[in-house]
């Protein structure tokens, strides 16, 4: 991973990751709830967009997102969803973004569960705009809880990833 | 240095939201429910009041919801959206949280006679 990749080989790498997330993404959104409270997962293709900030840096990571937002959205045929994902998606790049300058690459685990919380405080930003009232971030306590947890176990899944792939690469 | 502190920020956002979850325990003795779309009220139905199970369907160019009303709690009993949340979250009975559906930007909401004094933003 020594380097930027151009041309075909970062187009290949971005649209492996892009699948990869996906698949993840729909494989986890056909599991059961967790709880009775909407918007607590495990977000399990945040362990791609993480790893993404990371190694590839953040417009790369953008494009893998956005990708990912978009067709999940189209494949799970729930448009509307977009928007809640996409105020979510983009408040926790941003996260990442910013962490990324002050974390080093041993230290990822701890990015995540930062940008979780990010996630979900986007995404009831974007609820309240939509249902135009602010009864909705009743959801806030519980769902910061939740990503805290969630964001630290794909964090800890996204460092062992890079850990193997470094590996892979030397 | 800088672990510790985005360590202590997690601790403390978790914390806060602990306390946040076990302070605020809401005392709805008088359980209102409010049902908005777009945060325009479409009903307001005293759940004290309210004597036999009945439903009401709710539909707009969006979709179709079926809220059904029993004594003391209600709940969305149908949604004709794919990711049926609203559906699978069950009654409500309190002012804890609302049911939201966020497809047909529906909410359900309680409100108790305390916090109906300062539930007017809302």
């Amino acid at each position: 991973m020594a380097g930027p990749v151009k041309g075909a080989g970062r187009v290949t790498r971005l649209a492996l990751l892009t699948a990869i997330a996906l698949t993840i993404f729909m494989v986890e959104a056909q599991l059961p709830a967790l709880t009775a409270i909407p918007g607590v997962k495990l977000g399990l293709a945040n362990i791609v967009t993480v790893y993404a900030v990371f190694v590839l840096g953040p417009g790369d990571a953008l494009l893998v997102l956005s990708g990912r937002v978009f067709l999940g959205a189209v494949f799970s045929g729930q448009m509307m969803t977009l928007l809640y994902s996409a105020a979510g998606g983009l408040l926790s790049w941003c996260a990442l973004c910013g962490l990324k300058k002050l974390l080093t690459r041993e230290q990822i685990w701890l990015a995540s569960p930062v940008a979780a919380v990010c996630h979900n405080l986007g995404q009831l930003l974007a609820a309240a705009a939509v249902m135009r009232t602010w009864a909705v971030m009743a959801y806030l306590p519980y769902l910061v809880i939740a990503a805290v947890a969630a964001g630290l176990f794909t964090g800890i899944a996204a460092q062992a990833l890079l850990k193997r792939l470094n590996k892979i690469q030397k | 240095m800088r672990t510790k502190a985005i360590l202590l920020l997690l601790l403390a956002a978790v914390a806060a939201s602990a306390v946040c979850l076990l302070w605020f325990r809401p005392e709805t003795e008088h359980p209102v429910a409010r049902i908005t779309r777009d945060g325009i009220l479409l009903e307001e139905i005293d759940l004290s009041r309210v004597d036999e199970p009945y439903s009401i369907a709710l539909e707009d160019g969006s979709g179709l919801n079926t809220v059904l009303v029993e004594p003391g709690r209600i709940r969305i009993s149908e949604a004709d959206c794919p990711d049926q949340i609203c559906v699978n979250q069950g009654y409500i009975s309190d002012s804890t949280v609302p049911i939201v559906c966020l497809p047909h930007r529906l909410m359900v909401e309680i409100v108790g006679a305390r916090s109906e004094l300062d539930g007017g933003a809302g």
